[in-house]
């Protein structure tokens, strides 16, 4: 393993533990979440002893994609971190010593 | 023999209105609530809780109605539905695999509706409050059983107030149950790993009685 290498891989390493630190302060959801739920409850809803909750449009951020329709479903620490060792992976081989021919 | 049955039927409606339990509001007689709300406030939800995931579903396409006596809670009688295809979790993906054949079955069972039956610990909480079990028809998947929900009912005299909502009489339900999974056909492998076998299902309507 060369320098180039040591560094691609210490660079995917901190990435993919940065991402895990990002989620599990993001709440650390299992699945990653377009919607959330919130509380709209007003004052004649709680004279009438009743609670009110909307789904509104909001990323949160998860382990696992949630589907793969759009790109927000999609985006997670699991695919992120996917990406990177593919990332890694690819400059690894690259920047492998290549032998020169006799 | 005339004055015995006007003595008996004088104690009739003594005892009837010494034991009926019901609201002291405005109205009084038969009253029938409608639920339908299109700005999609009333609604129904559910809870389902694992050690790997918390799930909400949430329905705002609550329909149906109800209608009792006010002065007896007892006389309640009327039928809510939820559209299946109305419930949201918040991932979409999720939401399609509910309509799935394999859970909820939308295209074959549209509809989960409950059918009150008959309501019994009525406990006046106020003027306006009773807090009662409502036992009833619940259907989910095209099974019916019978389910017992714990509701509080709120009645408010039409208002300014009340008209920001809806005309009329307002009436506010909040009721919860729990349903078990397979009880209803919903047998999936999935049951008790990423959801819950046992539902808390949740009511939050308001009627009104305008006509």
């Amino acid at each position: 393993m060369n320098k180039l290498q040591k560094n691609v891989l210490a660079l995917g390493i901190i990435s993919i533990i940065g991402t895990f630190i990002y989620w599990y302060a993001k709440g650390a959801e299992i699945f990653t979440k377009t919607q959330i739920l919130v509380d709209n409850t007003t004052e004649l809803d709680k004279m009438l002893g009743v609670k009110n909750e909307q789904w509104v449009d909001k990323f949160v951020f998860g382990f696992f994609p949630s589907g793969m329709s759009s790109l927000m479903e999609m985006i997670s620490t699991a695919s992120i971190a996917g990406v990177i060792i593919v990332i890694t992976g690819i400059l690894f081989y690259l920047f492998r010593n290549k032998r020169k021919a006799a | 023999m005339k004055k015995t049955l006007s003595i008996f039927a004088v104690l009739t409606i003594f005892t009837a209105t010494m034991f009926a339990q019901g609201f002291k509001v405005k109205a009084s007689g038969e009253q029938k609530f409608n639920f339908e709300d299109k700005a999609g406030r009333n609604q129904t939800s559910f809870f389902s809780t694992t050690p790997l995931e918390d799930i909400t579903g949430l329905s705002g396409g609550v329909q149906g109605s109800v209608s009792f006596n006010v002065n007896d809670i007892k006389s309640l009688k009327g039928k809510i539905l939820v559209p299946v295809s109305s419930i949201k979790t918040g991932i979409d993906l999720r939401d399609e695999h509910m309509r799935d054949a394999g859970w909820l079955d939308a295209a074959k069972y549209p509809e989960i509706t409950f059918e009150i039956k008959k309501v019994s610990d009525v406990k006046v909480a106020a003027d306006n409050k009773i807090t009662a079990k409502v036992t009833g028809n619940y259907t989910m998947k095209g099974v019916t059983k019978e389910v017992t929900a714990d509701a509080t009912l709120t009645y408010l005299d039409e208002s300014e107030q009340t008209k920001s909502r809806a005309p009329g009489d307002l009436l506010g339900v909040q009721a919860k149950f729990n349903v078990k999974l397979s009880d209803y056909g919903v047998n999936n492998k999935v049951v008790g790993q990423k959801v819950s076998e046992n539902i808390e299902v949740s009511v939050n309507i308001v009627g009104s009685n305008a006509k």
